[in-house]
């Protein structure tokens, strides 16, 4: 895994996009990870009959995701501080989830070296589903 | 038309009140079924050897697994696995046709790694109704028991469907 530092970020830098796709057998998986057994997430009859369209991803592995990217993208002496989401839509088994993320800041505090991002879940049709944030310390190269 | 839950100031009173604590573990297995699950292929999570030589304690916890609450079939949800705790902590009579997450915060002091036992207390934060969705936050601080050092916060929010 590279290591991104401090000095080679600006504010407006994409970061390299994660793209999920869940089968129904990763979300199983990630339930017995989790330990939530929702049925929505597995049973498609018990998710109809809430009311839903089908199955859905679980909207924690979403923050997951975005874990990951962040993860991924700060490397091995990076230190994630902070990161969430709120679900303001519905993923779908299946179906392309680009996760997604852009710096909105940096800073210099106590001597630590601070990154702020927009991170989101976006759907096949764009729309964020999973919007929020996060706050990463990055090395320096100095 | 009533609304489907109210929030009363016998409600609001219980926010912040904290429940029982409940202990959380991360061992090598729970974090490689974790990890497993977001489909990341990093050895910190699956090489306790590679971990090691990183300068962790044995491998790491993927960002957003926070250890799994310790079950007994007498004492947890078969379902989700978290807690029924006997007394304090808020008792709400929420609706029930319905139940999606609504978001989660994740505040980080430390690194979870496996073997780590960890102390949750949890409590209400915030209790919103919109239309037939009743939105219910909690907040979570997890302590690792053997430090009694705060290794993580987490703000939870649920949305019952009335």
């Amino acid at each position: 895994m590279s290591q991104v530092f401090f000095e080679d970020v600006a504010e407006g830098l994409e970061i390299p996009e994660l793209k999920k796709n869940c089968s129904t057998q990763q979300l199983v998986l990630w339930a017995a990870g989790s330990g939530d057994f929702y049925q929505i997430h597995y049973d498609k009859d018990f998710a109809q009959g809430t009311g839903l369209p089908g199955l859905i991803v679980h909207g924690a592995l979403k923050h997951a995701f975005l874990g990951q990217l962040v993860h991924d993208w700060m490397g091995p002496k990076g230190e994630l501080r902070k990161f969430g989401c709120s679900y303001r839509g519905m993923d779908y088994p299946n179906e392309d989830i680009r996760c997604r993320g852009v710096v909105t800041k940096k800073y210099t505090e106590n001597g630590k070296n601070f990154v702020e991002l927009d991170i989101w879940t976006e759907n096949p049709a764009g729309k964020k589903t999973s919007p929020g944030t996060a706050t990463v310390a990055l090395p320096s190269k100095n | 038309m009533a609304e489907v839950f109210e929030v009363t100031d016998e409600v609001k009173a219980q926010y912040g009140v904290e429940g029982p604590p409940w202990t959380y573990e991360a061992t090598t297995t729970s974090i490689r079924m974790y990890a497993r699950g977001i489909g990341s292929v990093d050895p910190i999570h699956y090489d306790v050897d590679f971990a090691k030589s990183q300068g962790f304690r044995s491998i790491v916890a993927p960002l957003g697994y926070i250890g799994t609450p310790t079950f007994h079939p007498d004492t947890n949800d078969g379902t989700f696995g978290f807690p029924r705790r006997a007394g304090g902590g808020a008792r709400l009579n929420l609706p029930t046709k319905g139940l999606l997450d609504g978001g989660t915060e994740t505040e980080y002091l430390d690194y979870i790694c496996a073997g780590d036992m960890l102390v949750e207390t949890s409590s209400l934060a915030d209790v919103r109704v919109r239309g037939n969705m009743v939105f219910v936050t909690n907040e979570a601080v997890y302590k690792n028991q053997e430090s009694g050092k705060v290794v993580a916060k987490q703000r939870l929010t649920s949305i019952h469907i009335g």
